[in-house]
């Protein structure tokens, strides 16, 4: 909380006064549809009550230079800050996903997900009053990163609803909504008009974009002089996270690259005929499941914690805390060989004599490295046909034998990412084969 | 007989019905191909009285009795009558409708499109099964196939259509230069002995076509110059990668005396112009000045020197490095590296950017990597 702008108060105080404006707008007008649209006035009238009301109280207040007190406590940021790290983040993000997907039933309800959208916008807007979150959530890169989030939660949300209201539709016999909704529209004028009026609106975001918010334009390169932090563009982020934990080859060349060939080896892998072209996930849930996993959990949410959550000197930050470049972090690591050959074995890790040919330090680096091999050996080679034996079993059934091994295989690879991550934060775990000498380490 | 595009069974046999029913005028229009035209261009395929025999099975074409078409020419026969009109064409009288697909070849085409040759070759391809005697669907097929697909056809098709059929054995491309020979007499026909000479002559003329197409052409010209401007292209840029002056700092440089740099100190003051830190520290027990690599062994970014912190630290992943560059955290592997170091004849420290040396390579131990304090 140092290093601010005095007046941090006034300068928001015009952006907050709108932004509540604007969510007593959006809900007058989800309650003008509610009411002329589906009748339902009961419902209508609560949210204008509640939220229209409500939002326009905290605009007032707001305008009126008030914008102190629309914050939330300071005891509970300080407890958020200090109870966020990378650790809790992951698992927590976990959790309410996995809350979210058990309970979608409940939280893909109109209402509930109204409700839960205004909620988010307006812990959104009272969190902006805090220095620092401001600072972070309204630098010109990170505005349509926050856009990109609540958007997603759209088409997350759109989708869940549409497949939960296929799966009942299905557990009565009935064919899914998209097969009902099969009528055939004519390109002209049905889409171009459609396409055209998205043209414009899209063109015209773009300007006010580009004409309300700065380019983000720093100093010139330099050779010698690393922006602190410094961070990909979002879109890279997830990869950056990755490139923590794994050696550059692995998290930047091998993972990724099978990132790609997994996405285009669905295809060949998905023995599951249903589900074509229409939402659903009770009928095709191991797909669902794996997906939303990669999707959500190891590419969103890694984006978010790079984007949000990750300051100078890539340390993690809490979300009202100040991005200080000398927090002090222990984060010692060690390797594996370091764990079993020094800790556990009491002796000094097995160093090939100078004198020795290329044969003889090869062999010592393969005795250094044993333990991680054989885990290696363990996850790659083994595990496979346990899952196959045991919890893929009817999978193995079903796929044969090469196409299990490839659709394991890239489980296993898409696991191994969540795994390091808490090898690292559990046992600062480094490398489980750590070979500088020629630049290999898993 | 070369296949140049696939067809399936139904695409035949609607091919096959087609020229069954549109044929017998395509027949009567096309140009009367005689014997003489078709035997001199497949001399190594075609024999003599296969050629003959080729003859009769277009000639009488208008006339001929259409076993199942005749008396409805729009009706469209059935794949049974296809093939029984077909097996009839055995006899070389009643041969008429399977020689449809040949005969409307030429007819499909614009007239002057080297008319003499892609008729020869259907002809060719019915010859060898009618003197087998035996004319199953299979070969039916195989027929129906070299012969023309009549109706729109697809770009591809068009290409295959203007495209020699067998390039191996024929000799088109010289066509397309010299105006086509005479027709041979009988008595001068290439004896199956012969083959060999044939062949070379063959083979000069695709060299000359080659080089004719290639050279003497708008497209060959301009493929050669491409080609000539790209070698030139590559040497220059392998001349641009050896220029004569290097206008970037010596890789041997120096610092300063010894005294410059008291125990415990980084100096940054190389950090922006040589890319080094200078460092006097301690390094297996031993008070060295050494001088460190400011580049992160993880992914190659700058690291910062906290002095608060008495480390170094990489603003892009978090790898931490002691002072004497060994990495203890975030995700680099090894420690940084080290330049050679020595102490010159006037008694300032001089570096050499030239010479790396490794720790994990045991290459620290070499002492023109640090000099004692």
């Amino acid at each position: 909380m140092h290093g601010h702008d005095p007046h941090f108060y006034e300068s928001i105080q015009g952006f907050l006064g709108s932004y509540y404006l604007v969510l007593s707008i959006m809900n007058a007008v989800a309650a003008l549809y509610l009411w002329r649209r589906l009748g339902r006035w009961l419902e209508a009238a609560l949210l204008v009550v509640l939220f229209g009301g409500g939002f326009v109280v905290l605009s007032g207040i707001a305008y009126g230079g008030g914008t102190r007190v629309l914050g939330l406590p300071q005891s509970f940021k300080d407890f958020v800050n200090a109870n966020t790290g990378p650790v809790i983040y992951t698992l927590g993000t976990t959790a309410v996903l996995v809350i979210f997907f058990v309970f979608r039933r409940f939280f893909t309800k109109p209402a509930v997900a109204w409700v839960s959208l205004n909620l988010a916008l307006l812990f959104m807007g009272l969190s902006m009053t805090d220095p620092n979150f401001s600072l972070i959530v309204t630098k010109p890169d990170n505005v349509p990163i926050v856009g990109l989030i609540f958007l997603l939660g759209f088409f997350t949300w759109l989708a869940t609803y549409k497949a939960v209201l296929n799966d009942d539709r299905l557990a009565q016999g009935l064919p899914p909504l998209e097969k009902e909704d099969s009528e055939k529209v004519l390109v002209w004028p049905d889409l171009v008009y459609t396409e055209l009026i998205c043209m414009i609106a899209l063109t015209a975001l773009l300007l006010v974009w580009a004409i309300g918010l700065k380019a983000p334009l720093e100093a010139p390169a330099s050779s010698v002089k690393t922006p602190n932090p410094s961070k990909a563009p979002w879109y890279f982020l997830g990869l950056q996270e990755m490139l923590v934990y794994y050696d550059p080859w692995m998290a930047g060349v091998v993972l990724p690259s099978l990132v790609l060939v997994g996405l285009m080896a669905i295809p060949f892998l998905d023995f599951n005929k249903k589900g074509n072209g229409y939402y659903t996930i009770a009928e095709r849930p191991f797909g669902y499941i794996i997906f939303q996993l990669g999707f959500l959990e190891l590419w969103i949410t890694l984006i978010i914690l790079g984007t949000f959550l990750r300051g100078p000197n890539w340390n993690f930050f809490g979300p009202y805390e100040y991005w200080d470049p000398h927090k002090v972090l222990a984060l010692n690591n060690k390797d594996l060989s370091q764990f079993f050959w020094v800790d556990l074995l009491d002796s000094g890790l097995p160093k090939a004599p100078s004198d020795s040919g290329t044969l003889v330090q090869l062999g010592y680096i393969l005795k250094r490295e044993c333990v991680g091999f054989v885990g290696l050996a363990v996850y790659f080679v083994l595990l496979p046909p346990i899952l196959a034996m045991t919890v893929f079993r009817k999978f193995f059934a079903r796929m044969g034998f090469i196409r299990y091994m490839l659709m394991s295989n890239l489980l296993l690879f898409m696991a191994a990412l969540p795994l390091k991550m808490v090898l690292r934060w559990v046992f600062n775990l480094k490398y489980i084969v750590h070979i500088d000498e020629y630049f290999l380490n898993f | 007989m070369a296949e140049k595009k696939k067809l399936s069974v139904a695409e035949i046999l609607a091919a096959a019905r087609k020229a069954d029913s549109g044929g017998a005028t395509a027949a009567s229009e096309s140009p009367a191909t005689s014997p003489a035209d078709v035997a001199p261009a497949e001399p190594a395929e075609v024999s003599a009285e296969a050629a003959v025999e080729s003859t009769p099975a277009e000639t009488p074409a208008p006339t001929a009795p259409k076993p199942a078409t005749t008396g409805t020419p729009g009706k469209r026969p059935s794949v049974a009558d296809i093939l029984a009109a077909a097996r009839q064409k055995q006899a070389p009288g009643a041969a008429a409708p399977a020689a449809k697909p040949a005969a409307a070849k030429p007819a499909a085409k614009p007239p002057g499109d080297k008319p003499a040759n892609p008729a020869a070759k259907p002809a060719a391809g019915e010859a060898a099964p009618r003197g087998s005697g035996v004319k199953d669907t299979a070969s039916i097929l195989a027929a129906a196939r070299g012969g023309n697909k009549p109706g729109p056809i697809s770009k591809a098709e068009a290409a295959a259509l203007t495209k020699p059929a067998a390039p191996a054995r024929t000799t088109e491309k010289t066509k397309l230069a010299v105006p086509p020979m005479p027709a041979k007499p009988q008595y001068a026909a290439t004896k199956p002995g012969e083959k060999k000479a044939v062949e070379t002559e063959e083979r000069r003329g695709f060299l000359g076509a080659f080089f004719g197409a290639f050279m003497g052409s708008f497209l060959g010209l301009g493929f050669s110059s491409l080609a000539a401007t790209n070698a030139l292209w590559g040497l220059g840029t392998a001349r641009f990668m050896f220029p004569n002056v290097l206008i970037e700092p010596p890789s041997t440089f120096k610092v300063g005396p010894p005294t410059d740099f008291p125990p415990g100190a980084v100096s940054e003051k190389f950090k922006a112009q040589f890319g080094v830190w200078v460092v006097n520290g301690e390094y297996n027990g031993q008070q060295q000045l050494y001088a460190i690599r400011t580049v992160c062994t993880h992914l190659g970014c700058t690291p910062n020197w906290l002095e608060g912190e008495q480390k170094f630290k990489c603003p892009c992943h978090g790898s931490g490095f002691y002072k004497d560059g060994v990495n203890f955290e975030g995700p680099a592997p090894r420690p940084l590296e080290r330049y050679a170091i020595r102490l010159a004849d006037d008694g300032q420290l001089e570096i050499d950017k030239s010479k790396k040396f490794q720790e994990e390579l045991g290459q620290w131990r070499d002492p023109s990597c640090f000099v004692v304090a």
